[in-house]
């Protein structure tokens, strides 16, 4: 039998379900494992441990008296530490909200909860979503699994940590310029940017009001297919929410990907930020196998990454200035360092620039548009590196720029990263699968068909 | 285009950054540059009526 950590959320919600694995013992074997991992993966900033157990005793009465709640009814979840969860501080890894304890729940947790979701606690994140991996907030940095002197991608760092560890199998993440996919990237899980507007925002501190998605993070494709099934939906109260049927986002999973037609980003990896060998051999490998198992592979070019990255910074660092700017003029020492600088440019923006940018997006979404008119999906790098050493400062600030996520956040596309193998140092590689609006279906079959061909579910860091 | 010092202070005063312009000189300059950076990769629309709004919709699925 799979140890219980390695468990997917999708086995451990049929097993509790069929009373064949009781919701206080998973959680009992996970908080054990937390406990022992804990102090090497930093993948928490508050483990409420009393709290999980106490809705684990909960769900497994409410299962035995045959009152099932919902698709995840007993199932751990880490929150990333920019989600309200009612009762527990939102710190936002930051010095400048220490104390500040969140009167409800976000839109996302609530959810979960009806769902039969059990909270363990909230997880490391970049200062505010946007630092780096810093040395000089309240809480350490969150390290990667397959290898702690790693950094384990960003921003939501304990979510990529915990859920590769098999301290949780299910994570919500936050991602502005690419922070669910960047960490699934760096520890070798799924991690999925959802269509903007497909999952509510209300409850999650904003970085970019227009850039800012909420997303799933696991270890299967099948398991985000089934935590996005819980959490999307249309809300009235977030201004971006968009007015969209729920998806039957875990229907074609099986279905393979014969007579797909899937367009190769090359561009983005070969010429716009050269990657490392082996990400574009992992690249190239993901290709052949999908055409091996019946689609179409063929050639698609958009904007370069430098025209999509220029327009997502000039929209992040101007509507980040606008929440940031009353502390940052006050209380600048109490940000680390690495966010400050990442959020003081707003500053110096022009609101004509913000203006061009908006309206630069506009072109750039119909150029993704048009693609996608030619092809179902397409496929680019996430990464163009292996992840850096976390305390090489400089190695992290010369990578962690080198991706190709942004885009979509940018044009509010669907993307979804997942690991293609090992780097010969035992470090994950990636690859980042992008859809049309609204479908994640499709991404998820194309998804599963290269973890299928991949064997990648099966493979986990040696911790 | 490159800030000098003296528009670098002057813009970070007018934004009210005087304490972070008086603890950390460093991160300000480094900001202004970035900024200044970031504007000039970004290439002007193409249409001249391009609207900028709504900034981000992504339809309803249908």
């Amino acid at each position: 039998m799979t140890d219980l950590h390695w468990m997917t959320a999708a086995q451990a919600a049929q097993a509790i379900a069929d009373r064949k694995l009781s919701p206080v013992e998973l959680t009992r074997v996970l908080l054990d494992r937390i406990a022992r991992l804990e102090p090497r993966l930093h993948a928490f900033i508050r483990l409420d441990a009393e709290a999980a157990m106490a809705a684990a005793r909960a769900a497994e009465a409410e299962i035995m008296a045959g009152r099932p709640r919902g698709k995840l009814h007993g199932v751990p979840v880490g929150i990333k530490d920019i989600i309200d969860v009612a009762g527990l501080p939102t710190t936002c890894h930051s010095k400048i909200l220490m104390g500040h304890v969140a009167a409800a729940d976000a839109a996302c947790v609530a959810k979960l909860r009806g769902a039969g979701a059990i909270v363990l606690g909230k997880l490391s994140t970049h200062e505010f979503a946007i630092g780096g991996p810093s040395f000089d907030l309240p809480w350490p940095p969150a390290r990667n699994p397959w290898n702690p002197d790693h950094h384990p991608g960003g921003s939501s760092s304990g979510a990529g940590a915990g859920v590769a560890g098999g301290l949780f199998p299910l994570a919500l993440g936050s991602d502005t310029g690419g922070s669910v996919r960047n960490p699934a990237s760096a520890c070798g899980i799924v991690g999925l940017k959802p269509t903007y507007g497909l999952v509510s925002r209300r409850g999650v501190f904003p970085l970019s009001f227009t850039l800012d998605h909420v997303g799933p993070l696991t270890r299967t494709v099948a398991d985000n297919a089934l935590l996005l099934e819980v959490i999307a939906g249309h809300d009235p109260f977030d201004p971006g929410s968009a007015a969209a049927p729920p998806g039957q986002y875990a229907s074609r999973l099986g279905r393979g990907v014969r007579g797909l037609r899937i367009g190769f980003i090359r561009h983005f990896h070969e010429t716009d930020l050269p990657a490392d060998p082996e990400v574009a051999a992992g690249l190239e490998q993901v290709a052949h196998s999908l055409r091996q198992e019946g689609a179409e592979i063929r050639d698609v070019s958009l904007p370069s990454l430098g025209e999509f990255g220029a327009v997502n910074r000039v929209i992040l660092q101007s509507e980040a200035w606008a929440i940031h700017g009353p502390w940052l003029r006050e209380r600048p020492g109490d940000y680390g360092r690495l966010a400050r600088r990442r959020l003081l440019p707003g500053a110096f923006i022009a609101a004509g620039d913000y203006v061009q940018a908006q309206r630069r997006r506009l072109e750039m979404i119909a150029a993704v548009e048009a693609a996608l008119c030619e092809v179902d999906v397409l496929l680019c790098a996430s990464a163009m590196d292996p992840p850096s050493r976390i305390e090489d400062a400089q190695e992290t600030e010369r990578t962690y720029p080198r991706q190709a996520r942004t885009p979509f956040n940018v044009t509010g596309h669907p993307a979804l990263a997942m690991m293609t193998g090992l780097s010969s140092a035992a470090l994950p590689l990636s690859v980042q699968f992008v859809g049309r609006y609204f479908g994640e279906a499709s991404l998820f079959q194309v998804a599963a068909a290269w973890e299928r061909a991949g064997g990648t579910a099966a493979r986990h860091p040696p911790i | 285009m490159a800030m000098d010092q003296a528009t670098i202070e002057l813009l970070a005063r007018r934004a009210g950054l005087d304490k972070a312009l008086a603890a950390f000189p460093e991160d300000v300059a480094a900001a202004a540059a970035q900024a200044g950076d970031v504007v000039e990769r970004m290439k002007a629309p193409t249409d001249p009526r391009a609207e900028p709004w709504p900034p981000m919709r992504a339809g309803n699925g249908r």
